[in-house]
């Protein structure tokens, strides 16, 4: 063995010397980060987006988008490049794509460097909050004046992926500014074996329940439910929003900011004991992680006989190459029923889907071609055109027309829940509300934590994030 | 930052060690002119990539800076300090890491320390056996880590699978409280026993003949040669392989991110975790900083017991 | 003690304690090593196996449960996807690997130009504090890239080298440069200095006899520590999943972890780009068995 060999020790000067040396170091950085504050401290609002758009560069452009990894990211690559380069042949559609779990983490770390490869960030609903205080997209409420028909939309569809502060349940508030567009709209779906429980579905949620109970007690090695209970992205936290939803309970109170004493309040209460103590006993066992591909792979394995997903992630169960239920699409169809959410004390489902939002830090002319690109897809013929291509419009006049009815089994399910839909909030301490749901509802589906007393520590962890939400980047834990 | 005189000495006298006295001034000042342009680089890489970064840090955690929410940044003491330390979400996770380091170090210890021992005892295929033990070592987290969840899925998993096959239920391996926690133990005992291994072997190959020879002449029993003979000699070079270990599973973070993400709830979250979600989720900054910075005194507290350690074997 | 893992990893005559063993224990008990260290090397290989098999399993057969061990159709299918997209292009994991191969390289050979010379400087001359020196620059090694990560994304961000290539080899060369260092003194210290003594004596100077002389003889050690770093490199996921995020910069580990967690995850394609990302290092580290002590160990252990 060999070790270096001790040779005298550091003299005096050696030592100040690096302390010295540390020292300066010491104040570079104070220097830099103080020099970074400042700028930071400078553009705390979003800054505007002009009402028209200004004039669009005649060279090569390629306008870049980010999403994450899922089919409707490629339909809407290959749909934007067929469709849009007829208007504008100098523009290329690139949509860049990140894993789902790094999805916030992938725009939110790239709109803290003040620096995006992006122009389009598709953010979720919920993240809006987030990007609007931290100045990261464009204020889109003059070009939305003079450049979209507001009328040709329900009204909070339009506000759910672009109104900040959020918009009441069901509607819009026209003074409040917007900073995104619709482009894909989405909620969960029923997925029910018709093979298994019959033709028709389950309408209320306590005659669900009992389906798939008999469903599974008769059909040994099937499960009766399937859905999301993940602890990561917004996955346990939506399945029990949703539960929360249709057991009349509230996330929260905006006006007050109220969490704690709402969210647990009788109606949240019942709303996890259902999840925990009747829904989660019908799922298979080990299925505690599962998030969209474990819940559709079970549906496509013929595992489960009821499953809820997101419509947009639903596309691959009607696949023959990836389901054990048929051999062609018509086959599947003959097992697989859609359908709305059954209602129980309300008939609210949960609103997916995404919005277009521009990033404040890319190049003028690259927002300006974004801005062009939002007018000439929220059009009446691109939108129906859109959802024949295989994506979910926003415009009311698109999601009743035939072209989006016929264009997949589920799309009926989408058109019947517009009017039915309740998002999560979309304040700027989105990431760590839902984090603390996430967790605390998967704690309390794997046994980690007992019902109530997860629902308590959500409301008291959210309560504490809401009130401490004035310090900047202290707390956190 | 750019003056690099500190790394060498300003006497003449000393710069030189292995260079005969003959030499005038000429050569000497070469040496110490070599040994600065040779060293200052790669000590300015360093500066700058890991000394630079961790002062930031430093000054960060006494502020509430958010790298995404902008306005300046408030000096607020101790005040992140204060708070992570006395939080029992900290506590949580630090059981956690703890429970985490001593059931996977000491299992692969014991483990690692057997498989050397029986190859040592072999004639033949010795080589062979060495290499295919080493496979896993090799591996990436990513990859160990996709296959163990692919392998210890409930449903589909190849581990439940042979346990059914033999008549034993289903278990729910990432999705319990405490199976998730041995889970992780098991994959990182699974990918380390070899290196545990490799440095007994090492240590076991070391152990001169003839004192097992002098030990047979008396006529000494097999477990008193192992107590006396064996342990002893092998136990230092042992003990650097678990210290090593040791610092490594302290700073766990990809296994966990890829095996269980934490869950179920947040009961296989460790520290490094917990500071990931603290910088990037809540993007709370100066909180991720303070946190951080405790986490490497703690490093640096096992690290000089290693070095330190490590010095001491080579005196001896 | 002067033992070199050679001689632990070869297949040589018996050795040491063998023959006590036997004349001790018997033939039984030396079965029964024999069977206990076969069940533990299935144990340890059998993951591996398992990956294996999986990448060329049909996906239906992939799910099967009871699980299928021999009778499956075999296919290349899975790594032909790792490639090649479905519309024929190169698909984004291809693009992942080459990214990896850059960086790895690079940093790689960054980590090397600097190490080196700083190695041979260690282990010739009476630097003041050596030891402290060599202590401090082995324990930055040691910090939680988790930590590391958030100073150096602010400092990045400044520097534009979020999502950058460039970024990902500095931080990379920062991590082997320690390594580096410990390693090639080693080599370095069993390159008698006297030879260098004999050069200058020649009329060479100190840097010709360094260049003449001892590097020729350090390149084996070179290349093996350069095939750690390599492998460090090939292998680091924290790094690379928090400071990259567009597919013409990701490396392949975070890559690779992205194939999960989408609408439906293919396990064939998991294992099998799991096997092409392996096999390299696997076949390095073989090339490397003689410094394996000294490579897992930073350089620490020499033996």
């Amino acid at each position: 063995m060999r070790f270096p060999k001790r040779i005298g020790q550091t003299s005096n000067t050696g030592r100040k010397v690096r302390l010295a040396t540390a020292a300066m170091l010491l104040v570079a950085t104070t220097v830099t980060a103080c020099g970074d504050s400042k700028d930071d401290g400078a553009k705390t609002s979003a800054p505007k987006a002009p009402a028209t758009i200004p004039e669009l560069t005649k060279d090569p452009l390629t306008l870049s988008f980010i999403w994450f990894d899922w089919p409707p990211a490629k339909v809407l690559e290959d749909f934007a490049n067929a469709e849009y380069k007829k208007e504008r042949p100098n523009a290329t559609i690139k949509v860049n794509t990140v894993p789902n779990a790094n999805w916030h983490d992938a725009m939110f770390t790239q709109f803290a460097a003040r620096k995006t490869d992006f122009d389009i960030a598709i953010l979720d609903s919920q993240h809006i909050g987030e990007a609007v205080t931290n100045g990261n997209i464009l204020d889109l409420t003059d070009f939305v004046k003079s450049n979209i028909d507001v009328n040709a939309y329900n009204p909070y569809l339009l506000a759910a992926y672009g109104q900040f502060p959020q918009a009441e349940t069901g509607k819009r508030d026209e003074n409040a500014s917007l900073y995104g567009l619709p482009l894909l709209g989405d909620t969960w779906t029923m997925i029910y074996r018709k093979d298994l429980i019959g033709d028709k579905p389950p309408q209320t949620w306590d005659q669900m329940i009992s389906a798939a109970e008999k469903c599974q007690a008769d059909n040994p090695g099937i499960s009766g439910l399937a859905f999301h209970q993940a602890n990561g992205s917004d996955a346990a936290a939506v399945t029990y929003n949703t539960v929360n939803g249709v057991y009349g309970g509230n996330l929260w109170d905006p006006k007050a900011r109220k969490i704690d004493g709402v969210l647990n309040d009788a109606a949240g209460q019942e709303a996890m004991d259902v999840l925990v103590n009747k829904m989660k006993p019908l799922t298979a066992k080990g299925s505690g992680n599962w998030f969209i591909d474990e819940v559709n792979a079970a549906v496509a394995q013929g595992k489960a006989c009821i499953a809820f997903n997101w419509i947009a992630a639903s596309g691959g169960l009607l696949d023959p190459k990836q389901s054990t239920l048929g051999t062609t699409r018509e086959q599947i169809l003959d097992k697989l029923g859609f359908a709305t959410l059954p209602s129980q004390k309300t008939d609210l489902v949960p609103l997916g889907g995404m919005g277009m939002h521009v990033s404040a830090y890319s190049a003028s002319a690259n927002q300006a071609e974004a801005l062009n690109f939002m007018k000439w897809f929220e059009q009446a013929d691109v939108q129906k055109k859109w959802a024949a291509a295989g994506g979910v419009p926003a415009r009311t006049d698109a999601l009743q027309s035939p072209e989006f009815l016929n264009a997949g089994p589920f799309n009926n399910v989408y058109a019947d829940s517009v009017p039915r839909m309740r998002d999560m909030w979309n304040v700027p301490e989105y990431a760590r509300l839902v984090d603390i749901e996430n967790t605390n509802v998967n704690a309390a589906l794997n046994g980690a934590k007992k019902p109530k007393d997860a629902l308590d520590d959500i409301a008291k962890e959210q309560q504490g994030v809401l009130d401490s939400s004035n310090r900047k980047g202290g707390g956190g834990l | 930052m750019k003056d690099p005189a500190p790394l060498t000495t300003d006497h003449p006298g000393q710069v030189v060690s292995v260079t005969p006295p003959a030499p005038g001034r000429s050569r000497r000042l070469s040496d110490r002119w070599l040994a600065v342009t040779f060293i200052s680089p790669a000590m300015l890489l360093l500066l700058a990539m890991s000394v630079f970064p961790l002062l930031w840090s430093l000054y960060l955690s006494f502020t509430d800076y958010s790298a995404t929410r902008g306005g300046p940044a408030h000096f607020i003491g101790f005040g992140n300090y204060t708070a992570i330390l006395t939080s029992a979400q900290v506590h949580t996770r630090a059981l956690t890491t703890l429970l985490y380091v001593v059931g996977a170090v000491g299992l692969q210890t014991v483990l690692g320390f057997g498989i050397a021992y029986l190859i040592s005892r072999r004639t033949h295929g010795r080589g062979v056996l060495t290499t295919l033990f080493l496979v896993p070592m090799m591996l990436s987290p990513v990859v160990v880590g996709l296959f163990w969840r692919f392998m210890l899925d409930a449903q589909f998993g190849v581990v439940n699978s042979m346990l059914g096959s033999v008549g034993l239920g289903q278990v729910e391996w990432l999705t319990r409280q405490r199976t998730a926690l041995i889970s992780l133990i098991v994959v990182d005992t699974w990918q380390w026993t070899p290196f545990i291994m490799l440095i007994a072997l090492a240590g076991l190959s070391a152990v001169p003949k003839y004192l097992y020879e002098a030990a047979s002449i008396d006529r000494a029993s097999e477990w008193f040669r192992f107590r006396t003979i064996t342990l002893p000699l092998v136990w230092p070079l042992l003990l650097i392989a678990v210290m090593f270990r040791a610092i490594e599973a302290f700073r766990l973070f990809d296994l966990v991110y890829i095996l269980t993400n934490g869950g179920p709830g947040v009961s296989t979250e460790t520290l490094s975790f917990h500071i990931y979600k603290v910088a990037f989720l809540g993007f709370n900054t100066g909180t991720a900083s303070a946190y951080g910075i405790l986490m490497v005194l703690v490093v640096i507290v096992l690290t000089q017991l290693y070095l330190r350690y490590l010095n001491k074997l080579k005196e001896d | 003690m002067a033992v070199s893992v050679d001689e632990a990893v070869s297949t040589g005559p018996a050795r040491d304690h063998a023959p006590p063993a036997r004349r001790l224990g018997g033939r039984g008990r030396s079965v029964l090593e024999v069977v206990l260290l076969t069940v533990l090397a299935v144990l340890m290989l059998f993951p591996v196996l398992w990956m294996l098999e999986t990448s060329i399993k049909e996906n239906r057969d992939v799910y099967a449960i009871p699980a299928k061990f021999f009778d499956f159709d075999v296919t290349m299918a899975h790594f032909k996807d790792v490639f090649v997209a479905p519309d024929g292009g190169r698909t984004a994991l291809s693009v992942s690997f080459f990214n990896s191969v850059v960086v790895a390289g690079v940093s790689t050979l960054l980590a090397t130009v600097l190490g080196v010379p700083a190695a041979w400087a260690y282990s010739r001359f009476a630097v003041r504090a050596k030891k402290d020196q060599l202590f401090f620059i082995l324990s930055t090694r040691f910090m939680p890239p988790v930590v590391v990560v958030i100073p150096i994304f602010l400092m990045y961000r400044e520097f534009g080298l979020i999502d950058n290539k460039l970024g990902l080899i500095l931080i990379y060369a920062a991590f082997n440069v320690p390594f580096t260092i410990w390693m090639m003194k080693g080599f370095v210290d069993e390159v008698p200095a006297e030879y260098e003594d004999a050069a200058m004596l020649d009329g060479y100077t100190r840097l010709q006899a360094f260049w003449r002389y001892t590097l020729p003889l350090l390149v084996p050690g070179i290349a093996a520590t350069a095939v750690f770093a390599l492998i460090f490199s090939w292998n680091e996921f924290v790094f690379a999943t928090f400071l990259t995020s567009s597919d013409s910069v990701r490396t392949a580990p975070p890559a690779i972890a992205g194939l999960i967690g989408g609408t439906t995850t293919d396990w064939g394609l998991v294992a099998a780009s799991s096997v092409v990302f392996a096999l390299p290092v696997l076949v390095f580290a073989y090339l490397v068995r003689k410094h394996l002590i000294a490579g897992v160990t930073l350089g620490a252990v020499r033996r």
